[in-house]
């Protein structure tokens, strides 16, 4: 929902602006300004797909290629989603992204009382390979990327993923996987955790390693900003918390004896829109140049290729109201302005109805059509980084850059990200955050329209998707028919691989693919996880 | 619950009444007399449970230690009960019970009673209620009952009042000798444990810590226990020195009690000062008087006491009548 | 006697992680002068409501921003029923379609606040129910 800070006077005349990352905005800049941050085209900017990288990665930028759009999909059975995939692509869409059901996110069967009412609820119910099997059915893997978004058992999905392709008769070196694999954002704000800190980490280095020799094409990890960005969080905030995690995965990747220059190119994050405008230009081009800057100077990096800052600039979320929902189209097609602005090679946007539900096909097509007449009709294809050079967004890059640096630094003087979040104290400084904003909006000092200024009556009502009571069913049968059917020596076999692979500190992947293809469950393999590794701790509020 | 029978409370609660147990804890936090006949009921049947108190400035891992404690009796098959007391902020008025969250796997054991509770800003006020939360969980047959206290203040003398035995936890980045000093808490710890041993000096300022005891105590104290409460190293040493003292008979009761007898007292005391300074007439006259100079605040202090003494009397007078 | 304070019991039920909200309106309760304890994530109805027992709250506070809130505030306000602790008010904040406000109304639910109910709405109504 933030936007700036504004002080006015009686007369609505705006005498300050303040950003959420706590710069002012004055009210001209001029090619002094530029003299003052010490501007150089070739230290600061540099052609685009050149070093630091700041106007973007590749040369062309959307002229080469458009940006892929990549809807967060799935709900219901696998079949259901299934379909979804198909009528998405069938409109355009260039990318998949796989949204699970929380029973799946936190390692639950559909048959498990834990997971009762929630089977199929939020994204896709999945148990076992046969899941995958009928959601994947049909789709190019070899052509379409694939996003899959899980954390906590991201190594046990991405086998399952590798098994699925391998017996559709892929060969994984060519398959686009981008598991979302990175848990320390769980922790601080999305929830979806399992197991403690170290042990969530060592299994996402085990995916890390694994994919640089098996699945090349894969993108192992996706650090989020964004929903540390969605928990309270400031834009400088939300670029230095994920940079510093980041730095967490590439820390025990490189313990193991591995060249960072091997692996970090797989690197990807996902970054969210909302907010004012220009501070998320800024943003996403400060967090570019520092991404580069940073891997070359903390780990030696020395492919050019692997200082690219790759990922999805998108979402919006909280910056959505309940209030006048139509409001949230034009917001997604200004979110999606900033997306473009800032060259993102992938972005989604939010549905208009997101804040009440899982997206409508309606409301999901409106977000694809709006991205894709920014491209097509409007002109964003036409340069690359058109703002570049203004003496506005030049300065305020470099004060962004400042921004974030200040905050790495912050948690690095506490002992670094790892023990921050391992001792809440991220999550408390948020939460506070969090509060601030809403006391901000309540006592109107942050303006949001529909909701303290331009209020009108009721809200209308909206067309929502309704949870199929019927799919949870379905699917617990389904699961409870492979059970019978499976082969329980193959599947003890698998998982007494598994127990002992694990504890004896060895990469789990191998041996989740072999249990997949045994047909265990998510739930059984999650199990032995937890035996061994024992359950997150989460840290007090206050 | 219209018109409730104390005696009817003390039996439900000692048949293992739950809710009944929580509201009678209630009504003692809000001060209401039934609670206190409550607690009259079920004293003499009190005494069996070994109290640990632990306390400590905020941040040094209580919680923490206080799981891991209640994991090794509840894995012992023992029945347990907690209180967690946490600071009332003193401009809302308002309390968070962060506590609970951090006993996860206390919140486990069969049968534990965890009970947050605020620590209001009366002085003495935390005795009180505690005091009295204690007896509940005894009666409803808690063997083990573990008080967790705010670390700083004059709340850290009431809890030795109410415990057998007193944990007090700091960590190396607390300050220097002055500060410990200050705060009065090394003075009233039966066991002192150093948590967080893996920050930097943590050696030094055990040793600082040592140093202190032996300059303050006239008998030898014990060592300063060692711990990282978060992986658990040391934990087993801070066990065996509870268990020890577990074992002994209850020493120094007497001292102690007499110490909980004035702090309940002057708390008593304190309200009815308060009464009479706000509801009586003569106050004002008086405060006037000691403006325009014609008494001293000394004089006043001294005529206020007078006016509960004879106040007092009249009390007397009506409760006489009453019988 | 002391002043009646009001205690509540904030609670994130079922597997939603999303706690911006919860914590949120904990932290805006407790500075409204409320004594307040927050559950944490992935708690069973079976826990919150031996919570709201043990530490004998006056007000239940649900935050589901999964949309699973109809399930779960009826297996709640059941175990209410079977606990004998009905009296406890209950509300349920998150992400709630204004249609199923009555249904979860019929439950006995004593207010609802889907996304967006501004913080003092919230507070005042769990006055309110307190004092009834």
């Amino acid at each position: 929902m933030s936007t700036a800070r504004y002080i006015k006077n009686e007369k609505d005349q705006i005498l300050d602006v303040i950003l959420e990352s706590g710069i002012h905005i004055k009210p001209v800049y001029t090619p002094k300004d530029l003299e003052e941050i010490g501007f150089s085209y070739e230290e600061d900017l540099n052609d685009p797909g050149k070093y630091p990288f700041t106007r973007g990665i590749h040369p062309l930028g959307y002229r080469s290629r458009a940006w892929t759009t990549r809807q967060y999909t799935g709900f219901g059975t696998p079949k259901e989603t299934n379909e979804r995939f198909k009528f998405m692509i069938s409109h355009g869409q260039t990318g998949l992204n796989v949204a699970f059901d929380l029973p799946t996110q936190m390692g639950y069967d559909s048959d498990d009382p834990m997971a009762e009412g929630e089977v199929g609820r939020v994204g896709m119910a999945v148990d076992t390979i046969r899941d995958f099997e009928i959601a994947f059915e049909g789709i190019q893997l070899d052509r379409i990327g694939v996003g899959l978004t899980i954390n906590a058992v991201a190594s046990i999905i991405l086998a399952m993923f590798q098994a699925t392709a391998e017996k559709y008769g892929y060969d994984p070196k060519t398959i686009s996987a981008t598991p979302q694999n990175d848990i320390l954002k769980e922790m601080i704000g999305r929830g979806a955790w399992i197991f403690p800190v170290e042990h969530a980490v060592r299994l996402i280095g085990d995916i890390i390693e694994y994919s640089m020799k098996v699945m090349p094409k894969t993108n192992p990890v996706s650090v989020c900003g964004y929903h540390i960005r969605e928990s309270g969080a400031t834009p400088a905030q939300e670029i230095a918390y994920a940079f510093l995690i980041a730095f967490a995965y590439i820390d025990n990747v490189r313990e193991r004896g591995y060249d960072p220059d091997d692996f970090v190119g797989g690197f990807t994050f996902n970054f969210n829109v909302f907010g004012n405008i220009w501070e998320q230009v800024a943003k996403f081009r400060a967090a570019r140049k520092l991404w580069a800057k940073l891997l070359r100077e903390r780990y030696g990096v020395k492919k050019e290729r692997n200082l690219f800052l790759r990922g999805i600039f998108g979402g919006g979320g909280y910056g959505l109201t309940k209030a006048q929902p139509e409001n949230n189209i034009v917001r997604g097609a200004y979110y999606a302005l900033v997306a473009a602005l800032s060259g993102a090679q992938t972005t989604a946007l939010c549905s208009y109805d997101e804040a009440y539900t899982i997206p409508t096909p309606h409301s999901a097509l409106i977000s694809l059509r709006t991205l894709q007449i920014l491209m097509d009709e409007m002109g964003l294809r036409d340069t690359v980084d058109p703002l570049a050079g203004s003496y506005f967004i030049e300065t305020l890059t470099k004060q962004m850059e400042e921004k974030i640096l200040e905050e790495m630094e912050k948690i690095e003087k506490y002992g670094g990200i790892v023990k921050a979040v391992s001792e809440g104290y991220i999550q408390r400084m948020l939460a506070r955050q969090a509060y601030e904003i809403e006391r901000g909006i309540e006592r109107g000092e942050l303006l949001k329209v529909g909701v303290n200024i331009y209020v009108e009556g009721e809200p209308k009502e909206v067309e929502l998707h309704e949870y199929n009571e019927e799919s949870a069913r379905l699917q617990i049968e389904s699961l409870r028919e492979i059970k019978r059917t499976r082969s329980q020596s193959k599947v003890k076999k698998a998982l007494n691989e598994l127990e002992r692979a694990t504890r004896e500190g060895k990469n789990v992947m191998p041996y989740l693919l072999d249990c997949c293809k045994a047909y265990c469950t998510l739930g059984e393999m999650t199990n032995v996880f937890r035996e061994i590794f024992g359950e997150f701790e989460e840290p007090s509020l206050f | 619950m219209a018109f409730p029978d104390p005696k009817e409370l003390a039996e439900r609660i000692i048949s293992g009444d739950e809710k009944v147990a929580s509201k009678v804890i209630s009504m003692l936090e809000n001060g209401e007399d039934i609670a206190f006949e409550v607690i009259s009921e079920i004293y003499p049947g009190t005494g069996g449970a070994f109290r640990i108190g632990v306390t400590g400035p905020p941040g040094a891992g209580k919680s923490t230690i206080i799981d891991r404690i209640a994991t090794f009796y509840g894995r012992g098959g023992k029945k347990i009960g907690v209180i967690a007391i946490d600071p009332t902020s003193i401009k809302s008025k308002g309390a968070f019970f962060g506590d609970r969250l951090r006993l996860k796997n206390a919140e486990k054991i069969d049968g534990i009673f965890i009970r947050s509770m605020a620590h209001r800003g009366f002085s003495g006020g935390i005795s009180k209620a505690a005091l009295g939360a204690e007896c509940v969980l005894e009666a409803l047959g808690k063997e083990i009952i573990i008080v967790e206290s705010v670390g700083v203040g004059q709340t850290e003398l009431s809890i030795s009042f109410i415990s057998d035995i007193v944990i007090t936890v700091l960590t190396p980045d607390f300050g220097d000798e002055i500060q410990l000093m200050k705060a009065g808490l090394l003075d009233i710890g039966d066991v002192i444990v150093m948590n967080k041993m893996d920050l930097m000096n943590a050696e030094d300022k055990v040793k600082d810590v040592e140093g202190y005891l032996k300059s303050i105590r006239r008998e030898q104290p014990l060592p300063v226990i060692r711990t990282i409460a978060r992986t658990g190293e040391g934990i087993e040493r801070l066990f065996e020195v509870i268990e020890e003292c577990r074992g002994k008979k209850k020493e120094g009761g007497r001292e102690k009690l007499r110490s909980l007898i004035f702090a309940l007292a002057k708390e008593e005391l304190s309200h009815e000062i308060e009464r009479i300074m706000e509801r009586d007439s003569r106050i004002d006259e008086l405060l006037q008087r000691v403006e325009k100079r014609k008494i001293d605040p000394y004089s006043m202090a001294r005529s206020v006491v007078q006016l509960l003494l004879e106040d007092g009397k009249m009390e007397e007078e009506r409760w006489r009548r009453r019988e | 006697m002391e002043e009646k304070r009001i205690k509540v019991l904030i609670a994130k039920p079922g597997l939603d992680g999303h706690d911006r909200g919860a914590k949120v309106i904990a932290l805006a309760l407790k500075e409204a002068g409320m004594e307040v304890i927050y559950s944490g994530l992935h708690k069973t109805v079976d826990q919150i409501v031996n919570m709201a027992i043990q530490e004998d709250v006056d007000v239940i506070g649900l935050s589901i921003m999964s949309g699973a809130h109809i399930p779960i505030t009826k297996k709640l306000m059941e175990k209410l029923k079977d606990m004998g602790i009905q009296d406890k008010k209950v509300f349920v904040g998150g992400v709630i379609p204004s249609k199923d406000i009555p249904k979860l109304k019929e439950m006995g639910v004593e207010g609802v606040f889907p996304g967006g109910t501004p913080i003092e709405e919230a507070i005042a109504a769990i006055k309110a129910s307190v004092k009834k």
